[in-house]
């Protein structure tokens, strides 16, 4: 198991974002968690990568449990893993190539390696002509790409995504489903919350539905008719 | 190797693009190390005083009248072996007039006038070991020289010698109360800073953290930045505070802290520029809540 929400509950004050959430993600899965504005999709993407701690319950993921985390051990456990926001949150100081090659170079990576990798990915997600840019020079489509190559740049496990598409038009979001398609295909568990599944499509990928902090099972949720 | 380029690089980053805090922060800095500095250079010139006058000192034990040389002499024998005396010097009477003439030409006729039967005493002129030159313990030497036979009056600076060795003293804590209060300023002025400096680089902060940079790696180059803003800060308050120094000195006449309390100021300084960006980082960097 790379990934395990067991029982899991997260409160914000007296307002509870997730109750009771038990999950299990397999290495090489694509998972879709989806469900409407406030459902909890973002609070749980950061139980994964513990950028808050459960309430209640433990999660796993990659061999770190979140009960047992030292201060040391958040780093290692980022380290596994890729992660890519809606507004894109690349650092505006910087241009394209050091955004990219920001997570190598936080763990002293040779310059040779990091040049090596960034320019390889740069090409793959067709930046190489940007890699000068600084990010508001950028399309939307553009700066996500830039994101999502930051978070594979380490050759991360998993992939979380929160909300890729949700800043892009449906062209853009197109290719954008279609470059993490390919990154789960080369091997990479991605594990994406979006508000509108519609965008993957089915078979391609295991749908979970949130709504107001609780999993659904597949058909609960209103308006959706999906297998997973 | 490459990390600690990283963290250089991180650094220039951090210190890009905000001259102007960076210097309001230097000069508070500077003008508070300027206070402190001042004194240090006055305790640095009074130490300097008391030393000189504490290598200077010595007893001057003047002998009874009745007292033969030979006895005298032994008295400074015995003397000689009392702990904390280093020499003893006897001055007969014909040497004490000798030395009178000399050093009061003007005055040698009030000798004439008084005849053969004014003696000048006859003295023993002590010389004390270094750690016995303090005031106490040429009183306490002096006391007990009085209670001897034969001695008629002991001299041994009592009159400015305890003055200034309080007045040392005193200033030798007032400076370590400008020292506190000093470090305390000076972490607070820092530390604001660096909080300011986390918050405007929050994002980048965070997109380290969540690529998986170490703890250590984040707060770094903050670190950096309090240590090089405590030092240069530090350097600056040494400088108005020599230019001061070197404008006063024609009127009032002083030295300038010795290099060895310039490098400790230096020192102070960059310890204090940590401290205070340490104090801002523990509010600034955020961690995983539960």
């Amino acid at each position: 198991m790379l990934i395990a929400l067991r029982n899991v509950s997260r409160s914000y004050g007296d307002w509870p974002a997730l109750e009771n959430i038990s999950l299990e993600i397999e290495p090489g899965e694509f998972v879709v968690v989806s469900g409407p504005s406030g459902a909890g999709k973002t609070t749980l993407l950061r139980l994964v990568w513990m950028g808050d701690l459960p309430s209640r319950g433990t999660v796993e993921v990659a061999g770190f449990r979140s009960d047992r985390m030292h201060a040391s051990d958040f780093p290692a456990l980022r380290r596994n893993l890729g992660i890519v926001f809606q507004d894109f949150r690349l650092l505006e100081e910087r241009s394209v190539y050091d955004n990219v090659a920001l997570p190598l170079q936080v763990t002293g990576t040779s310059p040779r390696a990091v040049r090596k990798r960034v320019f390889s990915l740069l090409a793959d997600m067709g930046l190489s002509h940007r890699r000068a840019s600084r990010p508001h020079e950028l399309s939307g489509g553009e700066q996500q790409r830039v994101a999502i190559a930051r978070a594979m740049v380490a050759h991360p496990v998993i992939l979380l995504a929160d909300e890729p598409t949700g800043n892009l038009d449906p062209g853009v979001s197109a290719h954008v489903v279609d470059l993490l398609l390919d990154i789960n295909r080369g091997g990479t568990t991605v594990v994406m919350a979006t508000h509108d599944p519609r965008q993957i499509p089915p078979g391609k990928a295991r749908f979970c539905f949130l709504d107001r902090g609780r999993l659904s099972a597949p058909g609960e949720w209103p308006g959706m008719d999906m297998e997973p | 190797m490459f990390i600690v380029e990283a963290v250089l690089r991180e650094t220039r980053l951090n210190l890009r693009g905000k001259h102007s805090s960076i210097m309001v922060t230097l000069l508070m800095v500077s003008f508070s190390f300027v206070v402190f500095d001042t004194f240090l250079v006055v305790t640095w010139n009074l130490e300097s005083l008391l030393r000189e006058e504490q290598e200077a000192v010595g007893i001057e034990v003047f002998l009874d009248n009745g007292l033969s040389e030979e006895d005298g002499r032994q008295l400074g024998d015995v003397l000689t072996g009392m702990e904390g005396i280093r020499s003893v010097y006897y001055v007969s009477h014909a040497e004490a007039e000798a030395v009178f003439r000399a050093e009061f030409p003007d005055q040698g006729e009030m000798l004439d006038i008084l005849s053969e039967r004014f003696l000048l005493p006859a003295s023993l002129q002590i010389g004390l070991h270094p750690d016995y030159r303090d005031a106490e313990s040429v009183e306490r030497l002096a006391l007990t020289i009085m209670g001897m036979e034969g001695v008629d009056d002991v001299i041994y600076g009592e009159e400015y010698l305890p003055g200034l060795t309080s007045t040392v003293r005193a200033l030798g804590r007032l400076v370590l109360f400008a020292g506190l209060i000093l470090v305390v300023s000076i972490c607070l002025v820092v530390s604001s800073t660096i909080r300011l400096a986390v918050t405007r680089r929050a994002l980048t902060v965070e997109i380290m953290s969540i690529v998986g940079a170490p703890g250590w790696f984040l707060r770094m180059p903050f670190l950096l930045e309090g240590i090089g803003l405590g030092l240069a800060g530090s350097a600056g308050g040494i400088l108005l505070a020599a230019v001061v120094s070197a404008i006063l000195s024609p009127t009032v006449p002083h030295t300038f802290m010795p290099a060895s309390w310039v490098l400790g100021v230096l020192a102070l300084g960059a310890a204090v520029g940590c401290a205070g960006s340490w104090m801002g980082l523990v509010s600034g960097i955020p961690r995983p809540r539960s």
